[in-house]
């Protein structure tokens, strides 16, 4: 390949990048959020063997790089039960399943930070442990993972910038690219970063609006 | 009728209450008294079903607390007031007292609405109802509590020292609406340190000792000489609680 001056289309081309980044982070945040939620109340309800399989599944996320995930998902997967895996499908699945679990940390701890007196008078009164779930737990719980849950979404934003290496046309890929091209790095991946940090920021400032909203319908709590 | 049948119940190796027999018929105030540790807590909490038994058998009005499939009817039957109110702190004074009788109760929300402003008035509490627990002195949160309790128009209050974590004045307040509610003729198992104010409304007074119902008697009994105060324990106890 040549080398090139930027021109402006290098612009749109990082755009789109972001786009892609943005967009798969939104996605598998989403599906994350509502796996790992799922989680926490199968936790809660502490069904058998379901229970321990999924902390069980949720540790070994945790505590390993998401980049062999990604691996294992991208070629080990596909390669073992002769199936085929995009890119895209790969970080999808990959990274879903990485904020599930632990968006399922926090949902196990949030719930476990409700006082069990207010459960017990619930319970006395006859609401059901779904009624209880849903009317006092719940409520409460999201007012209090909103901080850990923004902080971990800032955090997930940087990951997926690690689905470049499988070819996911995603910000940083474009970044490499334009690299190569431009063989300008310090411009390239100062614009990169630019681009990241603006999107971590739009992620904080939404958590905090949130955090400001149900704090405000919270007052009660004298934070 | 609310009937505790030999009741057993320890916690781990602790033997908490130790054949506990009580009866407690329609109408009746029963309080029950006892030092801190004898197990008052705990045969409340078995009877609205927090706790599961050793052995023997709990039956509010013929329900049995210890099969699952009766202790919802149980517990639509007897509504329980807090030491430490234990309100939901995210809703409002009005939201606490109207969760159970629309969630359990299926009652439609204005009505219960309506009920629950009502009963919030009945307690002088009519101005507070959006008001957050958070933002209620202790004897206006108590209040609340008891408005919860009665919003589910049990036909037992049960109430574990409901004036311990108040001041004198608050203490007042919440025993000033007992009194109302005893005189109405509400039946209540009413667990105490509050010795002349069980003295007033209790038509029986019970003692538990260390997990042991040492004397069940008729109000005026337990205090007589040849009744209650006859029992060492009793007498030591009583006298304790006067001194403080
Ligand atoms: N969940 C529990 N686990 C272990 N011991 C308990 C528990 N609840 C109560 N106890 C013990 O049972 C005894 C009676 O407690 P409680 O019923 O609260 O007494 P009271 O209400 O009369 O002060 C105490 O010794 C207390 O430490
Ligand atoms: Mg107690």
């Amino acid at each position: 390949m040549r080398f090139a001056e930027f021109t402006p289309y290098d612009i749109v081309l990082l755009l789109q990048g972001l786009g892609v980044t943005v967009g798969l982070f939104l996605i598998t945040s989403l599906i994350g959020l509502v796996i790992g939620v799922l989680w926490g109340i199968v936790r809660f309800y502490r069904v058998p063997v379901l229970m321990q399989v999924i902390t069980f599944v949720a540790e070994v996320l945790k505590n390993s790089p998401v980049l062999v995930q990604l691996f294992l998902v991208f070629f080990g997967v596909p390669a073992f039960f002769k199936l085929n895996m995009t890119p895209v499908s790969a970080a999808v699945i990959t990274l879903s399943l990485n904020t599930a679990a632990f968006v399922y940390v926090i949902a196990v701890s949030s719930i476990e930070s409700i006082g069990r007196d207010q459960v017990e008078a619930a319970r006395v009164f006859g609401l059901s442990r779904w009624q209880v779930l849903r009317h006092v737990i719940a409520p409460q719980a999201a007012a209090f993972s909103i901080g850990p849950l923004t902080a971990l979404l800032v955090n997930q934003l940087q990951v997926t910038s690690l689905i470049s290496v499988i070819g996911v046309l995603d910000l940083a890929k474009i970044g490499a690219t334009l690299n190569l091209r431009t063989l300008k790095p310090f411009i390239v991946w100062t614009a990169v970063g630019i681009l990241y940090y603006l999107a971590a920021k739009a992620v904080a400032s939404l958590g905090a609006w949130a955090e400001k909203r149900l704090r405000a319908h919270s007052a009660f709590r004298g934070l | 009728m609310l009937k505790v049948e030999n009741v057993k119940k320890a916690f781990g190796p602790v033997t908490v209450l130790d054949g506990v027999n009580l009866t407690v018929n329609p109408g009746e105030v029963v309080s029950i008294l006892g030092s801190s540790g004898s197990g008052k807590s705990t045969l409340i909490r078995c009877i609205n079903g927090l706790e599961k038994l050793n052995a023997g058998k709990i039956t509010v009005d013929d329900f049995d607390v210890s099969k699952p499939k009766e202790l919802a009817e149980a517990r639509k039957r007897s509504g329980t007031v807090f030491q430490l109110f234990n309100l939901y702190p995210h809703m409002t004074a009005l939201q606490n007292i109207t969760l159970a009788p629309i969630e359990v109760l299926k009652r439609p929300k204005a009505e219960a609405e309506a009920e629950g402003r009502s009963l919030l008035a009945q307690v002088g509490l009519g101005d507070r109802a959006d008001a957050y627990p958070a933002q209620l002195s202790g004897g206006q949160r108590q209040r609340v509590g008891i408005c919860r309790a009665l919003a589910m128009k049990p036909r037992y209050l049960l109430l574990d020292e409901v004036t311990s974590a108040l001041d004198p004045e608050m203490t007042s307040e919440v025993l000033d609406i007992l009194a109302k509610l005893a005189k109405d003729g509400t039946t209540m198992v009413f667990v105490t340190h509050e010795i002349e104010f069980a003295r007033q409304i209790s038509n029986r007074i019970v003692f538990l000792e260390k997990g042991v119902l040492l004397v069940d008697l008729p109000t005026e009994k337990f205090f007589a000489d040849d009744g209650g105060l006859a029992q060492p324990r009793v007498a030591q106890f009583l006298s304790k609680m006067r001194k403080d």
